[in-house]
């Protein structure tokens, strides 16, 4: 009985250091999310108006032969960026997108892989060959050139090598709580917000083509940027979440076995009185 | 008078948003004046100096790479960094300048040219705003 009563206690310890430990990682995520929170606020006035003048022009001068905004159908390579986080512990926000991604491509057997993200790297490695490049560790450190980085990498692919559509797979941030997975395709450049507004008649200074060229590649660098921003938030929103709720599963365990404990105590204690009282019993006798 | 409502986004924060008489632009074609009731315009931008005029004030700013679009007597400039002339830490600049000068004459097959050019012309805007302070 003994031996019993120490090992529950020993587990309520260890149980209590878990539970700071994912209370700690709680605040942690809590702490980040605001962070990325106010960062993906910040870059939405710039990616929002570059995709309004990119809009603006592909309407205005129906330029559809620009390879970055062309709308025919090429035939060539498909590619889908896929965006996981580094580290796990958060949820089902990584097994998600690996799932999609699974399905991805069994649906296209030819499309080739890029990975943002340890998770996602090590579990498609295993299962495909056809991973072309990965990114890794980059969520720790995250800054614009980073992202600018990726989106030269990818502008090399489609611009220079035999690719025609690069799609990219991430969590999408909507709260604290809810992530929804969204497949976005980035090349060709497909402005969002497709509604026909009557716009007024601009004069464009060089001209229309090379200001696609360049403004085409602050859109890939933005775009890219928010979308890391983006999965990143959703990270740490999936792990505030979990880790909330491993929080609280440790703090009911602990009252149950508490409750266990002394139990088995009382159990002990009231043993040792019927022993004693029979003993006196026996000599009064 | 009608005046300028210009609004100048960086990558990471929207740095003005204010309203001026006018502003002389870096265009990429050469600098160029934008008065209110200018014709619709979509302009790429160099690394240059953006000047504003406010009440006969002038301020200045070192520009980096952008487009500026007029529309309305709506000016919204979307650029990679601006700063205003004080923000500058010359001694940086001046540091960046004797770098980015000695890799383009080192002849190194391995250096990106185009960046070493670019990291030149950012540095020499940022020194010249301070010097030339008058008009």
């Amino acid at each position: 009985m003994a031996n019993n009563i120490r090992d529950i206690k020993i587990r309520i310890e260890s149980i209590k250091s878990t539970r700071q430990i994912t209370n700690a990682m709680k605040m942690v995520a809590a702490a980040k999310l605001r962070k990325a929170q106010d960062k993906i606020i910040n870059v939405r006035p710039y990616a929002n108006h570059i995709n309004e003048m990119i809009k603006r022009i592909k309407q205005k001068n129906r330029i559809t032969q620009h390879p970055l905004l062309s709308e025919e159908e090429i035939k060539g390579i498909h590619a889908i960026v896929i965006v996981t986080a580094d580290r796990g512990l958060c949820g089902s926000f990584n097994t998600n997108i690996i799932r999609k991604a699974i399905e991805y491509i069994a649906a296209n057997p030819k499309a080739e892989l890029i990975c943002i993200g340890k998770k996602g790297y090590d579990y498609l490695k295993k299962n495909t060959d056809r991973i072309i490049k990965n990114y890794t560790g980059l969520f720790n450190e995250m800054n614009f050139s980073v992202s600018k980085d990726i989106a030269s990498y990818l502008m090399d692919l489609f611009l220079n090598e035999n690719y025609s559509k690069i799609e990219v797979l991430y969590n999408e941030f909507k709260s604290s709580i809810q992530h929804n997975i969204i497949a976005k395709q980035i090349f060709p450049i497909l402005p969002e917000d497709q509604s026909e507004t009557n716009y007024l008649d601009f004069i464009y200074e060089p001209d229309e083509k090379t200001i696609i060229d360049v403004l085409g590649k602050k859109y890939i660098n933005v775009e890219i940027w928010r979308i890391l921003l983006e999965s990143s938030a959703a990270e740490q929103g999936a792990r505030m979440t979990s880790m909330d709720s491993a929080t609280d599963n440790a703090t009911e365990l602990i009252k149950q076995l508490t409750l266990q404990y002394n139990r088995a105590r009382q159990a002990g204690i009231t043993k040792e009185i019927i022993e004693i009282a029979s003993g006196a019993e026996a000599i009064n006798n | 008078m009608s005046k300028l409502n210009l609004t100048v986004i960086q990558p990471d924060k929207i740095k003005i948003s204010s309203e001026y008489d006018h502003i002389i632009v870096p265009g990429s074609e050469g600098d160029f004046g934008i008065f209110p009731d200018h014709t619709p315009l979509i302009t790429q931008i160099r690394t240059g100096i953006l000047m504003l005029f406010r009440n006969k004030e002038l301020e200045k700013y070192a520009i980096h790479d952008g487009f500026v679009t007029v529309e309305n007597n709506l000016v919204i400039i979307i650029c990679d960094t601006i700063e205003a002339a004080d923000e500058i830490d010359t001694d940086r600049a001046e540091n960046s300048r004797k770098r980015a000068e000695q890799r383009l004459k080192s002849n190194a097959k391995d250096i990106d040219f185009r960046r070493a050019e670019a990291a030149l012309k950012r540095s020499l805007v940022r020194i010249n705003i301070q010097k030339k302070n008058k008009f």
